[in-house]
């Protein structure tokens, strides 16, 4: 499941984009696709494994792309 | 790819909402001001007597339009998630000093870019006031600002707004007696009650699929320098400018201008307020419309900030008033000290919940 295909992490603001980039090298930064969200926050497009190791509290999911919709692989609880 | 398909959908959405902008105009709106979301939410206040300067009081149908088609196609697509709880105080204040500055300029980034299209070239002083006011709004946005999470909201909780908005208009087509409306300047031309219904409706849903927003547009190019979200706002000036120019209805300049002046200085630094505060609630008036369709009640509280901020623009002359004939137009003293006083508070909140925050968490 968690190859190299491209994922998405969506975060509840930007600076938890922005802190993520920091994390995930070769991620970057993007508005979050329409069909993953009616909001209009940035989200971090990757291709490297995702492990929750790389979540902090701004993190609020992460999707794959499987091809040409998302499908959810990590969300982060409330 | 996604990002493609985004990007055709804000365009050609952009072009229907930049025709329909001026169709309103030709249908009896004041001129530049098929859309303009502060003039409109003002006017509301005025009709229900929140302010009572007798030329701006009118129950736009437009404004409610926007919040119920946003609200009909987010329930129909299962996008009506009620969220809120970030801040919803702060928001209202925010939204409040948003709405002060956007009437010291006349009109909201919407309405800008609609003058713009015309040939306002105040607006064009006024676009780089807003464009600094949402950079200075990055630089927060950068450094972690955040208002905090919004959390998930009751159905009930997320419906109050949209209802009350089917509630005023009921009131306003049954008995309109109990409302204040101009019989003279800005708030006594308005396009037929179905019209504009319709437009804001069409409109609203449009804004809800594309997520439009001027606010975001210019943030994403200064932080990720991606140019989707503004391609939008592009899309609906040129289509209103092809427009304009067809209809008879461009003209260059800064003189002359409907509903407007040639103050500089506080036409940038209106706009910087809107700028400024807009980033700071993540959308400009639109958007904040369009979230509390979707059940945002953060964006609710914020629509009620902004017609809390037009009701005192009014009741305490820091709205500005128009070029005429008898005067130059601008805002009074006052007006130029709630400009100034709104920047220094909006940098006050950004810089707490910026470096303080941080510190205690």
């Amino acid at each position: 499941m968690d190859t190299n295909s491209e994922k998405v992490a969506t975060f509840h603001n930007h600076y938890g984009a922005m802190m993520f980039k920091k994390r995930v090298s070769g991620s970057r930064l993007a508005p979050v696709p329409r069909s993953l969200s009616s909001s209009c926050g940035t989200a971090a497009f990757f291709s490297s494994p995702f492990d929750v190791e790389l979540s902090d509290e701004n993190l609020e999911a992460v999707y794959i792309k499987e091809g040409e919709s998302y499908r959810m692989i990590y969300e982060n609880k409330e | 790819m996604t990002l493609v398909k985004d990007k055709r959908n804000l365009i050609l959405t952009g072009v229907a909402i930049g025709i329909i902008s001026v169709a309103l105009v030709l249908l009896g709106n004041p001129g530049n001001m098929g859309f303009c979301i502060a003039c409109f939410l003002r006017d509301i206040a005025g009709a229900v007597k929140l302010q009572t300067a007798g030329v701006v009081q009118y129950v736009r149908p437009e404004i409610i339009g926007l919040i119920l088609g946003s609200f009909i196609i987010s329930l129909l697509k299962g996008e009506f998630k009620p969220r809120g709880g970030s801040a919803p105080i702060t928001r209202f204040f925010i939204a409040f000093m948003v709405m002060i500055g956007a009437l010291v300029f006349l009109g909201c980034p919407f309405r800008m870019v609609l003058r713009l299209a015309a040939g306002d070239l105040n607006a064009l002083v006024a676009l780089a006031g807003f464009a600094s006011g949402i950079a200075i709004g990055c630089y927060f946005l950068s450094k972690g600002f955040s208002l905090g999470r919004a959390r998930t909201q009751t159905k009930s909780e997320g419906v109050v707004l949209p209802a009350s908005t089917i509630l005023l208009f009921v009131l306003f087509i049954a008995v309109p007696s109990i409302f204040a409306f101009s019989t003279s300047g800005p708030g006594s031309m308005h396009a037929p009650i179905i019209a504009s219904l319709a437009a804001g409706l069409i409109v609203g849903i449009m804004a809800q699929r594309t997520r439009m927003c001027m606010v975001g547009g210019i943030r994403d190019v200064i932080l990720v320098k991606d140019w989707t979200l503004l391609g939008g706002f592009i899309a609906i000036f040129a289509s209103a400018l092809v427009m304009n120019i067809a209809t008879g209805k461009f003209n260059l300049g800064f003189a002359g201008q409907p509903v407007a002046h040639s103050q500089h200085v506080w036409n940038f630094l209106g706009m910087l307020v809107v700028g400024l505060g807009s980033a700071l609630l993540g959308g400009c008036p639109l958007r904040q419309l369009v979230l509390a369709g979707e059940g945002n009640t953060d964006s609710a509280v914020a629509v009620l900030g902004l017609i809390a901020g037009a009701a005192f623009a009014h009741n305490f002359s820091l709205a500005s008033s128009a070029y005429s004939a008898t005067s130059v137009g601008g805002p009074s003293i006052y007006g130029k000290v709630a400009v100034i006083g709104s920047i220094a508070i909006l940098l006050a909140i950004a810089s707490i919940n910026t470096f303080i925050k941080k510190r205690e968490a």
